[in-house]
């Protein structure tokens, strides 16, 4: 047995599979602080033994939840002479142009616990200054004084020869054995000394909460006989064990939704699908992101807390290349100060929640639009719901002021919610030099299914996959998922003068790191995977180009090769190419997968029941063109492989309903997911 | 809510185009920073993209440089101008325009492209962007002269001439361009970077109309542009009536200080910045044109009317701007105007002095002011490659209501724009940044304190390196507010290898530097804002712990006697305790 467990704001959520590759879920509440508790509730609640889990997979927020509600431990930094301040001057920019107010993002390390040790290197990795031991003990006693509990250490070029940072870490393990510490080349190699110290900082601040948090756990799974090998979901869509997530913990970052991205890419592996645009949308938000030839990407250009209006901070960890906007079901319609309908990024969230659920909320949302226009139905609803009040919601605060009636307002809200997830979509696809119509839909989440059919026809999509359980479909995928660890290395070398010799050194070293790290974990050699990837520009660019490079030795052939690959994905990205300008390799990035038996997905077989037997009832719903329409509901756990659809239609089931539009339809593969036919030719 | 535009059309689809108008700005802009070739542009994004209507005005902007939101559409409107009211415009074309003197001109160091979208023959929109060159020729590397006496010393001039025509490049523009510059790869690799951008915002606005129709998106243009202007005039109301006046410098080495001064009247309906009196051009190079003052004080606008929302040009419409004829801040032909960001960002200034007393919830005391450009040449000590910086620098903000000033930020001119990162300096040129630091010299005390300057230390690592720096505010601090006291100025300092010194000055051309000599740029703290007696002694004392102040300055200044281990609070000084309250 083998399961996955994905604690969410609202829900935590339980996949599992058998060794006869049967599928089934649960979810329980989300216990907040003590979220371990939600893990074995949801477990006792899927009614499976707990020691027949051999494999137990876990994707939390704890680390992002330390970060934003600032729940970290004090925290110190040791920096080289002369770059104090560096954390807190950042880069300097003010991204709130117009703002003369604007207030920088506050340093997560005050200034009197940043402290300067005397050494030195250059850009080369020289050391032009020796470490200064003395002072690393100064700041030590320093930092007892005052009670820190974590150290960062963050030296110039350590990027390029860690040796002065492997040497301080040394020294502080053996005076001060208790205290979390990190440097800033175990979390990343790649220069910009501000980003890799803040992702230090970062590391360190939150080490302890989630060395406890995980210790917790593993201590509460095994009283509950869970005895199996435990893992954790990190941010590059990969697993790894407890002990290497306790000491990196800042790769936990963005646990949980990387997971339904991966999973759309095995699932779309085992429907001969390679390319794939994965969209989960949520109560809060809605995600997307592009897989490209069966490939996720993956990014270290990630931010928390930045906006349009604010700088945010940089974590430099390897992040599947994810947009995600404030746009979900429980999102707030609303008319801005020019009159302009607006929904989201303020969410009603799960209290008091949409109109519809008749807590307390009295802000029109996704949600209750949904439900005005007939595409969801009181009895999608938990709660009992007051469409009166919902009605009169929709009525009193966009009907009026637009002049219109409630089912246009309504209908306004899904049109400007759709509206701004199409630009999300566009800026993952069309913007990068992806054609949609290439593309097969991957849609999951509460309200994924729901809005996807239409969007997907607007971008240009033919097919859209409603994946089974698509409400709990992150968890899915984290069953599907390798242990898989990526290492960056910044080494700065123009193509054409390259060195092969020491360029192909510096992969093996790379590979070398991955084996010994799997090693550790209990990972045989014949089960590593490796993917390679260049991070490429043009001589004298910044930005860089990641472009897929053979695993094994490079020749001059190769260097030709790769070359021309840049070319070519240089103008697919940014419109054009300069075949005369030379190029530079600026990272390498090593993708190592510990690849795992996973299950063998089962085929489902049919009945050969009717489809009037799927049919609930009839109600109007009204669309874009056509007004109220009378339109079929279907149940989905009545549906089986082969019935066909045709819209308008709505297919329920538990947490998630399709809306197929008229012109559209839908036919149930042997798996059981629903593949939607946009109608786009 | 503002009262809607009738119509027969729906109000959500308008909104919906509106969106996605707003998108492409954003498209381009981020298109044109990840192809650039110039860390000006992509480390520094010192540019702007934007969309204008068939007239020139402005629908979206990328975020960037702040000053340039007030560029591109002058700078569409003279191309509109040149070209026989757009007759003479073409589909296909482009045109390259850096003329400092006429709409959308600052100095030739930024270079404008504009493109006529047409759609179904028709002129529907221009897509336009502005960006620094790292070079454009002229009699210094980097363009960038600190002692020019006329425009023709600065470089190449562009006067709006059709660098693509009817889609064919003008392949005689770009050799011109190549045998006038000195990193003719940059500033080619950033002219088909800008290129690129104009055709995404021009293919998307064709896809736009196609989809919606030219009429429906013409309607949400003209309906955008109203929301703005009825936006700004309804954040009019919310400002004090009235004139208020204030006076300050531009300052320069060969001579000046030179007086700007302005009055600022605030009607229900205009806002109006009257600079008449201000000293005439000079011969130096921080003059700035009418257009160039024109861009920096629609940014100190906005920043009084502070829009919730993306401006376009409707926010404009109370904007009222007079000068005298041939003043430094409406220079005209030749007068240099390479630093003209100096003489802008002061008459910007000039309105954010005036109005700081009566707005105390919208602007603090003064900042750094100037953008504090460095430029270093030289050749790398590993590569004997040439390099070339060219960097504005981070400096402290004033304090204001409520709030501590920003420490290490950019002045008000640049807005989104980040420093280069020490090791990405080190690799690529021939320096050791020696230190990075906050300047921590307790002025600009106050209620609420001035933010910190900072240290930049370059060590040339080659001989025969030269610097050319503007640090204006050298003379003269920034200012305090509310009885605040007033920050330290912006100053350079050379430390040699063989142990002279040399300075503090604010403003250098071509300074030699050899291996082992030590550059300090040092930028100024901001001004303080309320009495240094009313900040709570708490606050004092973590100050003190912080070491943004001294445990002399905790005592004297502000009153509070910190203890010098624990930094706990021990007493309060007699004068403050016995300070008369007002």
């Amino acid at each position: 047995m083998r399961i996955a467990t994905d604690i969410g704001g609202t829900f935590t959520d339980l996949v599992y599979v058998n060794d006869k590759g049967e599928f089934g879920f649960a979810k329980a509440h989300t216990t907040p602080p003590h979220f371990e508790k939600g893990v074995i509730n949801v477990i006792d609640q899927s009614g499976i033994d707990p020691k027949s889990i051999e494999t137990f997979i876990h994707g939390s927020t704890v680390v992002i939840n330390a970060l934003t509600e600032r729940k970290g431990v004090k925290t110190g930094l040791i920096t080289t002479k002369g770059t104090r301040d560096l954390l807190e001057i950042a880069r300097g920019n003010r991204p709130d142009l117009y703002n003369f107010r604007y207030q920088k993002p506050t340093p997560f390390v005050e200034r009197y616990l940043r402290f300067e040790v005397e050494e030195r290197l250059n850009y080369k990795g020289e050391v032009m200054t020796s470490l200064n031991e003395e002072q690393i003990k100064e700041a030590l006693s320093f930092f007892k004084k005052e009670k820190v509990e974590a150290i960062a250490v963050s030296y110039l070029h350590s990027y390029v020869n860690p040796i002065h940072e492997q040497k301080t870490v040394e020294l502080i393990q053996q005076l001060w054995p208790e205290v979390a510490v990190t440097a800033s080349h175990e979390v990343t190699k790649e220069w910009r000394e501000y980003e890799r110290s803040s992702t230090t900082v970062f590391n360190s601040y939150v080490k302890p909460i989630a060395a406890s948090y995980i210790d917790n756990l593993s201590i509460k799974l095994h009283e509950h006989s869970v005895n199996g090998n435990n893992y954790i979901m990190q941010s590059n869509g990969g697993t790894t064990t407890f002990e290497q997530a306790k000491q990196t913990p800042i790769n936990m970052v963005e646990s949980g939704p990387v997971a339904g991205i991966y999973g759309s890419a095995v699932l779309g592996e085992i429907l001969g699908e390679e390319n794939i645009i994965a969209f989960d949308i949520g109560g809060t938000t809605a995600k997307c992101s592009l897989i490209s030839n069966g490939k996720v990407k993956i990014t270290t250009d990630y931010y928390i807390e930045k906006s349009e209006r604010t700088s945010g901070y940089p974590i430099k960890v390897p992040v599947v290349d994810i947009i995600e906007i404030g746009n979900g079901g429980g999102s707030i319609a609303w008319i801005d100060e020019s009159g302009s309908l607006k929904v989201g990024p303020q969410s009603a969230g799960s209290t008091p929640g949409p109109v519809a659920y008749g807590k307390g909320g009295t802000e029109p949302t996704t949600t209750d639009a949904n439900l005005v226009t007939g595409r969801l139905s009181k009895e999608n609803f938990d709660y009992e719901v007051d469409l009166e009040k919902v009605k009169a919601a929709v009525d009193e605060k966009i009907a009026k002021p637009y002049d219109t009636t409630e089912e246009e307002a309504a209908l306004g809200i899904i049109r400007i919610a759709n509206s701004n997830m199409l630009n999300a979509l566009k800026l993952i696809s069309v913007r990068k030099g992806y054609d949609p119509s290439e593309f097969s839909l991957v849609a999951f989440g509460g309200g994924g299914a729901m809005h996807a059919p239409a969007l997907a026809k607007e971008l240009g999509v033919k097919k859209v996959i409603v994946p089974v359980a698509s409400s709990v479909f992150s968890a899915w995928g984290m069953l599907m998922t390798d242990l898989r660890h990526d290492f960056i290395q910044t080494h700065i070398k123009r193509l054409k003068e390259v060195d092969l010799t020491s360029l192909n050194g510096e992969w093996e070293k790379l590979d070398s790191q991955a084996v010994s790290q799997f090693k550790e974990e209990g990972v045989e050699e014949n089960r590593i995977m490796f993917s390679h990837l260049a991070d490429m520009r043009y001589l004298g660019q910044e930005h860089t180009v990641k472009v897929p490079v053979p695993t094994g030795a490079w020749t001059r052939e190769t260097l030709t090769e790769i070359i021309e690959r840049f070319h070519h994905l240089h103008e697919q990205n940014y419109t054009f190419k300069l075949p005369d300008t030379p190029t530079e390799i600026v990272n390498l990035h090593v993708t190592a997968f510990g690849k795992v038996d996973k299950p063998v997905l089962q085929k489902l077989t049919a009945t050969g029941r009717s489809l009037d037997a799927a049919l609930k009832e009839k109600r109007n719903v009204y669309y874009e063109e056509e007004g109220w329409m009378e339109t079929g509901i279907y149940s989905r756990d009545f549906l089986e492989p082969g019935m066909k659809v045709e819209g308008p239609a709505i297919v329920e089931e538990r947490s998630s309903s399709t809306v197929l539009y008229p012109g559209q339809s839908l036919i149930v593969d042997d798996y059981g997911n629903l593949i939607v036919h946009t109608g786009v030719k | 809510m503002l009262s809607q535009t009738k119509s027969e059309i729906n109000p959500f689809t308008i909104e919906i185009i509106k969106d996605s108008l707003m998108s492409i700005g954003d498209e381009m802009f981020y298109a044109l920073a990840r192809t650039s070739m110039s860390p000006i542009i992509y480390e520094v994004l010192d540019y702007a993209c934007g969309l204008t209507n068939a007239k020139g005005k402005l629908i979206s902007q990328g975020n960037g440089v702040a000053s340039f939101i007030g560029m591109l559409s002058p700078m569409v409107e003279s191309v509109l101008e040149r070209y026989n009211d757009g007759k003479d415009l073409k589909d296909g074309d482009i045109i390259i325009i850096n003329d400092p003197y006429v709409g959308g001109g600052s100095h030739l160091s930024d270079v404008g492209l504009v493109m006529p979208i047409f759609h179904k023959g028709e002129l529907v929109a221009f897509s336009a962007n502005k960006g620094h060159w790292t070079e454009v020729g002229g009699k210094d590397a980097g363009s960038f002269t600190t002692d020019s006496t006329e425009i023709y010393q600065e470089g190449l001039q562009l006067p709006g001439v059709k660098l693509f025509h009817e889609g064919n490049v003008n392949q005689a523009v770009v050799d011109i361009i190549e045998s006038n510059v000195r990193f003719p790869d940059l500033s080619l690799g950033d002219m088909w970077a800008q290129v690129a951008a104009l055709k995404t915002g021009a293919k998307r606005f064709i896809e736009l109309c196609d989809k919606y129709g030219k009429d429906l998106v013409e309607a949400s243009i003209e309906h955008l542009l109203d929301q703005g202007e009825q936006l700004a005039r309804k954040e009019l109301t919310k400002l004090p009536i009235g004139s208020f006046t204030a006076e300050t410098y531009i300052e320069d080495n060969a001579g000046g200080p030179y007086k700007v001064q302005v009055k600022v009247t605030i009607t229900d309906d205009a806002f109006i910045c009257d600079f008449r009196g201000t000293h005439p051009q000079v011969s130096t190079p921080v003059n700035c044109s009418y257009y160039g003052l024109l861009a920096s004080v629609r940014v100190m606008y906005l920043g009084v009317i502070r829009p919730t929302q993306n401006v376009n040009d409707g926010f404009f419409a109370p904007l009222k701007i007079i000068t005298d004829e041939r003043s430094i801040v409406s220079a005209e032909r030749p007068a240099p105007v390479s630093m003209n960001f100096e003489g802008r960002i002061c008459g910007a200034e000039a309105i954010w002095e005036a109005l700081a007393p009566v707005t105390p919830d919208r602007l603090t005391a003064g900042h750094l002011m100037s953008v504090c450009s460095v430029v270093l040449t030289g050749n790398h000590q590993d590569s004997k490659d040439p390099f070339l910086i060219v960097e504005p620098s981070v400096g402290g903000w004033g304090a204001g209501q409520g709030m501590d000033g920003a420490r290490g930020q950019f002045c008000m001119g640049p807005g989104e724009t980040y420093n280069v990162p020490i090791e990405v300096a080190e690799t690529r040129y021939g320096v050791m940044v020696d230190e990075y630091n906050f300047r921590c010299d307790g002025a600009g005390a106050g209620e609420y304190i001035g933010g910190s300057g900072v240290i930049r230390s370059y060590q040339a690592l080659s001989d025969n390196q030269k610097l050319s720096v503007i640090f204006g505010r050298h003379k003269f601090a920034p200012w305090g507010m509310k009885d605040g006291e007033s920050g330290s100025p912006n100053y350079v300092f050379i430390k040699k290898a063989n142990g002279e010194t040399d300075g503090p000055f604010g403003i250098t051309a071509r300074y030699p530097l050899n291996k082992g000599d030590v550059v300090q740029l040092v930028t100024a703290t901001g001004g303080g804002y309320g009495n240094p007696y009313d900040r709570p002694a708490e606050k004092v004392a973590k100050d003190a712990k912080n070491g943004y102040i001294t445990l002399e300055q905790a005592k004297e200044t502000f009153g509070v006697m910190v203890h010098s281990e624990t930094f706990e609070v021990q007493d309060l000084t007699f004068e403050r305790k016995n300070r008369k309250s007002e």
